[in-house]
């Protein structure tokens, strides 16, 4: 298993952000669904080892982050989009994607090749020398993808990818979801049940920082036939559903 | 003419561009970063060092000017400017040297193998290094005594620990600047008003200690500020 949580807490404050969560998580794509405010960000930042948990056992990729060696060796093996991704303006696509490429300590003698490789991706090789302050925001969403395959991650965790890209550039993107998905571990943040009807293998429902449910696509939409739940697709009406259970 | 048609069936063209793409995109990194990366032995802490914001050519250059005038001032009135201002640039350099208020993507850098707080000290060495030594320059070209000369370096040191820790703690560049230049202008006057000298903060031999705990204590509370979790596995 790349992701193994046992009973994880996070507090900020007063605010119960994460509340005893359990998951095992191996390769392919999982899906973290949940309404605003339900803790995925919280719980994807402490897979990405910026924040430690509060209580609670974490082993990624086999090791421990809380340790220092063990935590870079980890690091070498992730990809990180997080929802708020800044950028520096006058760094072009290619020296955005390289700058992290050394940051992640990719041998130096391939990352050239795996910046153009990453950044061919998500289609952006005519945009390559680019200023970031040039691109639309779709484009940025792309760059920070590429930035986080551009080591081949094992384990690899995206905050609301979807966000600004437009229906074609998402189809695209699912694609790439599921190619990765075949050797990685692809964790997937979002509050749009249809990237995860589409992409992924397995998908996690978060309400109040707990798991409200665990399961295939294909289960969650079972959970709402035969009820009145909201929602335009089955998918949805299982996300409802199930919502409306744990609130119940 | 021949086209894609013509290409075997077992030539990767993906493959043979991405090849193509990585000979005309490749880049030589420049001669400070390759000296950083001599020095450091990681190519991606001086990557990180040269996209330092206050180490930026028009930031350096500022700066410079900056001392420039206080040495012409210096030489003009007899009052070291030099001295009295190279701790307040050298600070506001040291707030915008790292950190979430400077780096748009502070967190995303927090989530791969060369640790920021790695990052943080190497920025902050080399922005404190080169405005000691461009400071020194002004002010012994500004001709004033060897105590005020040398004697700005270490509460030099105090107010750039001041201005780290304060933006550290605050998770703002600015916040930094503001602490670094209220608590260099409080030390300033206070000497003045103790001693009747505007450089007593400078040239009192007695301030020194006070000067060095106080920066040993910001240096703890930027090391707490910035500590390594220590996980709960």
């Amino acid at each position: 298993m790349n992701v193994e949580l046992g009973d994880v807490t996070r507090r900020f404050g007063r605010t119960q952000a994460v509340d005893g969560v359990s998951l095992e998580i191996g390769t392919g794509v999982f899906g973290l669904l949940g309404p605003n405010g339900a803790g995925k960000t919280s719980l994807l930042r402490m897979m990405a080892t910026v924040v430690p948990p509060s209580s609670g056992r974490i082993r990624l990729l086999g090791a421990d982050p809380g340790a220092y060696g063990p935590r870079r060796q980890i690091r070498r093996g992730l990809g990180y989009v997080p929802q708020n991704l800044g950028f520096y303006p006058r760094f072009t696509v290619l020296e955005f994607v390289e700058y992290f490429a050394l940051l992640k300590e990719v041998p130096t003698a391939r990352v050239p090749r795996a910046v153009a490789a990453a950044v061919e991706r998500v289609g952006l090789g005519d945009k390559a020398t680019a200023k970031l302050r040039t691109l639309s925001g779709g484009m940025l969403r792309r760059v920070g993808i590429a930035q986080a395959i551009v080591n081949e991650p094992d384990l690899l965790l995206l905050d609301e990818p979807t966000a600004g890209l437009d229906p074609e550039q998402r189809v695209a993107f699912r694609a790439l979801l599921r190619e990765l998905g075949e050797r990685a571990t692809v964790v997937v943040s979002t509050h749009l049940v249809e990237d995860v009807g589409a992409a992924c293998t397995r998908v996690a429902l978060m309400d109040q920082g707990r798991i409200a449910f665990d399961g295939t696509p294909d289960e969650l939409t079972a959970r709402g036939a035969g009820t009145s739940a909201a929602g335009d697709a089955p998918l949805e009406r299982g996300y409802s559903a199930v919502l409306a259970e744990v609130r119940s | 003419m021949s086209g894609v048609d013509d290409i075997p069936g077992d030539v990767d063209l993906d493959r043979v561009w991405i090849g193509v793409a990585t000979q005309v995109w490749g880049r030589r990194p420049g001669p400070v970063e390759r000296a950083a990366r001599t020095v450091l032995r990681s190519p991606g802490l001086a990557r990180a060092l040269v996209t330092t914001p206050s180490l930026l050519l028009g930031w350096v250059v500022a700066t410079a000017v900056v001392l420039l005038a206080g040495m012409l001032a210096t030489r003009g009135t007899g009052t070291p400017f030099v001295a009295l201002c190279a701790p307040g640039v050298a600070a506001a350099g040291i707030a915008y040297a790292y950190g979430p208020g400077v780096d748009p993507a502070w967190e995303l850098s927090r989530s791969v193998a060369v640790s920021d707080r790695m990052v943080l000290l190497v920025r902050a060495l080399a922005v404190f290094g080169l405005n000691a030594a461009l400071g020194l320059a002004a002010s012994a070209a500004s001709g004033t005594a060897t105590t005020v000369t040398v004697g700005w370096l270490v509460p030099m040191t105090a107010v750039c620990g001041l201005a780290l820790a304060a933006a550290t703690v605050a998770r703002s560049a600015n916040v930094g600047v503001a602490a670094g230049l209220a608590g260099w202008t409080i030390t300033v006057l206070s000497g003045q008003v103790a001693a009747g000298r505007l450089t007593a903060a400078v040239t009192d031999t007695t301030l020194r200690l006070p000067y060095l705990t106080f920066a040993a204590g910001c240096a703890l509370i930027v090391g707490y500020a910035t500590r390594i979790s220590r996980g709960t596995s």
